[in-house]
């Protein structure tokens, strides 16, 4: 894809120009707000990086410009400012998410394909951390280089609610909560004897025992 | 008389008393003097009108019959005040008054009028009158009484005086205590000041005297407060600013490491990756640090220990995991605290991030919250080596690192955690997780009830 690069610091421009290449993407680079909204008279490209700490003209003024012009252009705003509220008025004023240098690389990438996901309406309704992989539709979960096997109500309800946010750790209560329905009458070791199910048919490591707090399965890899 | 001077120089209440009461005894003394010379005066004329009514009755009576004169000065008339009345010049001088059979051996050639004369060693006041028979006559008394009268009067005077001294004393020594009440609180409220607590001292209950004072140190916590803040914006600038060179140079390397490269020299580019993340993990706790420090006044509401536990350890497990070390908790009282939330994640955050590091692999970390009765008792719990009792007062400074440790960090850590702890009011106490083997860290944090409330 092409890429838009705002960048005035010439050591970090060159090098994300340098690494959006090295992804295989088209990078073009410019230093100023003024420059970039010269650029993008031509709507050839597919998403923005912008800085805020730019000469002359504010990035967050070049973003209310840049949305005058064009509101869908997928756009991320890469800055060393981490006060919550220029964070606030970068994402009001119209940005798609806000990366905070210093940041890696692969974090950057990651972030710009997520927006773009976004931007064209296929986010994938598939919950996953990068490990397990669990279908909603189907209720059908699958290793990432595995087979699917179909789950049961209550191992489903169990893995989805631990993987909407993996890293997250879940107690025996809040478990116990998302299994059981109103009403419903609570089996004390319900969620060890599902957790042991899950585990043997994809191994023991998906779900993760923290002692004394709950369980969790990784976080995105 | 050093020692005089220099408590004349450093003490009011001495300087006060001592002045007060020299010019209370100088001007005793001088009423004094002049209460004895003006009653002076008064006892001669007295003695004098005496002596001339004496004599004036006298001769009167001698015309009339002689019957004896008797002129005492009341009932208690002493020695002193006897009136001597005889004829001059007679070898056995018919006593006309009455001077208890004593005759004094007045010269004759005593000049008519009054004249003080010495007689046996004693100075009398004398009156020589001749009377209408002709005869010399002489009406004597002690010139000393005089003295007496005048003496008794200057005492009189001095008196009140000498008394007034030491109650003067009192009150001023009361007077100089009540009034340095004030300062005395106002001290103590400078000392038990947070360092960090750098706004103006009240003035509104100090004497007008030292009003100036104040004012003027006053000017210089402000002054003091403005140099602070700049140096510590200057530290959040100066870490900001770091952060795109930084990011520059993170992002250069990664894209050399995804170069086809020799062993050796991945090698060198992994040592090249450690010496940024190192970088980049300073730079954020520097930025912490200057955050920390410079928020005063943070919102505080509801926050569930538990919360903040699984938030902590969220974020650390793959550190934890890392390291196959065993992080988890032990017992935990849930309880609603009234604290910034981001505050408590950062101090509990950090602590459980210096215990994952100083733990060596295989080891375990434990979190707990118990019930205290002081409030609430936030552990963390490590088996690694512990820190000697000598060095657990320094490793809160920042940048300290202790000696022969190996672990990666910047030493600003625990130097975040202090700054935190104590505007939580937070008391945190380093212990040997076992005190047998003096090995292990066991962190306490007390929360004051202030901050606590039941779940």
């Amino acid at each position: 894809m092409r890429v838009l690069l705002v960048e005035d610091d010439p050591m970090i421009g060159a090098a994300i120009q340098g690494a959006l290449k090295d992804a295989a993407h088209a990078a073009d680079w410019v230093k100023n707000g003024t420059d970039a909204l010269a650029a993008l008279e031509f709507p050839h490209y597919d998403l923005v990086l912008l800085d805020l700490g730019l000469p002359g003209r504010d990035g967050l003024d070049v973003l209310t410009q840049i949305r005058a012009i064009d509101t869908k252009l997928p756009l991320l705003i890469v800055t060393a400012r981490d006060a919550i509220e220029d964070r606030l008025r970068g994402l009001d004023g119209g940005a798609d998410d806000y990366v905070l240098k210093p940041f890696l690389m692969p974090e950057l990438l990651a972030r710009m394909r997520a927006v773009l996901r976004r931007r064209s309406g296929d986010a994938t309704p598939l919950l996953g951390n990068g490990v397990i992989e669990l279908n909603p539709a189907s209720k059908e979960a699958r290793l990432t280089d595995g087979v699917p096997q179909q789950l049961s109500n209550r191992e489903f309800a169990l893995l989805h609610a631990l993987l909407l946010r993996p890293g997250a750790i879940l107690s025996r209560q809040v478990l116990e909560e998302r299994i059981y329905g109103w009403g419903d009458e609570v089996d004390s070791n319900m969620v060890e004897f599902l957790i042991h199910g899950l585990r043997r048919k994809f191994g023991s490591q998906i779900i993760k025992n923290v002692r004394g707090m709950g369980w969790m399965v990784s976080r995105n890899v | 008389m050093d020692g005089l001077q220099k408590r004349l120089n450093t003490s009011i209440q001495f300087k006060l008393s001592f002045t007060l009461a020299v010019v209370i005894l100088v001007l005793a003394a001088l009423a004094g003097v002049f209460s004895y010379l003006s009653a002076l005066d008064e006892a001669h004329d007295l003695q004098d009108d005496v002596l001339l009514q004496v004599a004036r009755l006298v001769d009167r009576e001698v015309l009339t019959a002689p019957v004896p004169v008797r002129t005492d000065h009341g009932k208690t008339a002493d020695n002193e005040s006897r009136v001597f009345v005889q004829r001059l010049g007679e070898t056995n001088p018919a006593l006309i008054g009455e001077g208890e059979g004593q005759v004094l051996p007045l010269p004759v050639t005593l000049k008519e009028g009054l004249q003080t004369v010495d007689v046996q060693g004693e100075s009398f006041r004398v009156l020589v009158k001749t009377t209408a028979a002709g005869e010399r006559l002489a009406v004597a008394q002690e010139a000393g009484l005089r003295n007496e009268i005048a003496q008794d009067g200057a005492w009189r005077t001095v008196m009140p005086f000498l008394v007034l001294v030491p109650l003067l004393l009192l009150i001023v020594a009361d007077l100089v205590r009540k009034l340095f009440r004030p300062i005395a609180a106002l001290a103590h409220e400078v000392d038990t000041r947070d360092e960090a607590a750098l706004h103006p001292l009240g003035d509104q209950a100090l004497p007008t005297e030292i009003r100036p004072f104040v004012t003027a140190i006053n000017r210089l916590l402000t002054r003091t407060a403005r140099s602070m803040e700049l140096q510590r914006r200057f530290i959040a600038d100066a870490a900001h600013e770091l952060r795109s060179p930084l990011t520059a140079l993170s992002l250069q390397a990664e894209r050399l490491s995804d170069l086809e490269l020799s062993a050796s020299a991945q090698e060198r580019l992994k040592a090249l990756h450690e010496g940024i993340t190192r970088g980049r993990q300073l730079l954020e706790q520097m930025l912490a640090l200057a955050h920390v420090q410079s928020a005063t006044e943070s919102a505080s509401g509801p926050v569930s220990v538990q919360d903040i536990f699984h938030r902590v350890l969220e974020d650390l497990l793959p550190l934890a995991e890392a390291k196959q070390l065993d992080l988890g908790a032990e017992s935990i009282w849930d309880v609603n605290l009234e604290v910034n939330a981001r505050d408590l994640f950062v101090l509990i955050r950090n602590l459980v991030d210096n215990a994952i590091r100083y733990t060596p692999a295989g080891g375990r970390v434990d979190l707990a919250a118990e019930h205290h009765p002081d409030g609430v008792l936030l552990r963390i719990q490590d088996n690694g080596p512990g820190i000697p009792e000598t060095e657990r007062q320094r490793v809160f400074a920042p940048f300290y690192r202790m000696a022969g440790s190996d672990a990666p960090g910047a030493g600003l850590g625990l130097a975040i955690v202090e700054v935190i702890a104590k505007r939580l009011g937070a008391q945190i106490t380093l212990s040997a997780a076992d005190p047998l083997r003096k090995s292990g860290l066991c962190v306490a944090v007390l929360l004051p009830h202030a901050a606590s409330r039941h779940a």
